[in-house]
């Protein structure tokens, strides 16, 4: 068993989401965040991070573009 | 009466496009057409920018289908062009270097304690609740644009397009460790900005 502290352990928080830690190592990690409020909180956070940002940047292609893309393209094709 | 067979795979209409098949091409420009417009946005951060990415993707795509040999899948071949077309476009425009967002990574005591309450710490989570939908959708444009360059394009294809770290690793030529390094930066940098956005500092 290691020693796990905030800081080290955010440094290990991808490649444990990813399954990319070893077994041991995990468990450490989950040990420590069993019994650190800050460091569940500051995971609860990481983990939202890419779905609001996902939700936030989702553009729709407008339909004047669709049409100008297809006349572009066949303008430069042989 | 004639019954349609199933859908082409991208690798066929691929092959048939190679092989001078027009129809086929713009049946791939249809496929994928507003997946590269949002990746080119993401990638960008203005609709002028991605539009001109996605007819320069769609016009290197069309001149490089012959060298597309099949050996990833046809999406990543072209995720991978597109990814290009944008380095390219945003080198053209020599932008002025944003803001770093390093002040937004997490703080840490002299014993490696988290410097901050579990409140603050959680608030990020939050932010999509806390903030004007408009609001939020121009300040994640502007966060996304502050990342580092190696940073954004892993974490724009990991976290916004939500490829697998594998196929990220192939369209950009790293290791998935490398991948997943990049991302992670960028997550946390992002994840301080969006605390700060709603008032909370890391």
């Amino acid at each position: 068993m290691t020693d796990v502290t905030c800081a080290s352990g955010v440094e290990l928080l991808m490649d444990y989401l990813e399954g990319a830690l070893p077994p041991a190592v995990s468990a450490d990690l989950e040990a420590h965040v069993a019994a650190c409020p800050r460091c569940a909180a500051f995971i609860a956070s990481y983990r939202e991070t890419p779905r609001i940002l996902r939700e936030a940047t989702a553009a729709a292609l407008p339909p004047e573009l669709e049409e100008s893309l297809l006349a572009f393209l066949r303008a430069r094709r042989p | 009466m004639e019954v349609p067979g199933p859908e082409p795979t991208d690798e066929t209409l691929a092959a048939r496009a190679a092989a001078g098949d027009e129809a086929a091409f713009e049946d791939i420009v249809t496929r994928y057409k507003a997946r590269v417009f949002r990746l080119a946005w993401r990638l960008t951060g203005n609709e002028s920018d991605a539009a001109d990415v996605l007819q320069e993707t769609f016009l290197r795509a069309y001149r490089g289908l012959r060298s597309f040999r099949g050996a990833s899948r046809f999406g990543i071949w072209l995720y991978r062009v597109a990814t290009n077309a944008a380095l390219a476009h945003r080198r053209a425009r020599s932008r002025r270097p944003a803001e770093s967002l390093e002040a937004f990574l997490p703080r840490f005591d002299g014993n490696g304690a988290h410097a901050t309450t579990p409140a603050e710490l959680h608030v990020a989570a939050r932010a999509d609740e806390l903030l004007d939908r408009r609001v939020l959708a121009e300040r994640a444009r502007a966060g996304i644009e502050r990342l580092p360059e190696l940073y954004r394009e892993a974490f724009v294809l990991r976290d916004l397009e939500e490829m697998p770290t594998a196929e990220v690793a192939d369209v950009l030529g790293l290791e998935p460790a490398t991948v997943r390094q990049r991302v992670h930066r960028a997550r946390l940098m992002l994840r301080g900005y969006l605390g700060d956005l709603v008032g909370v500092k890391r």
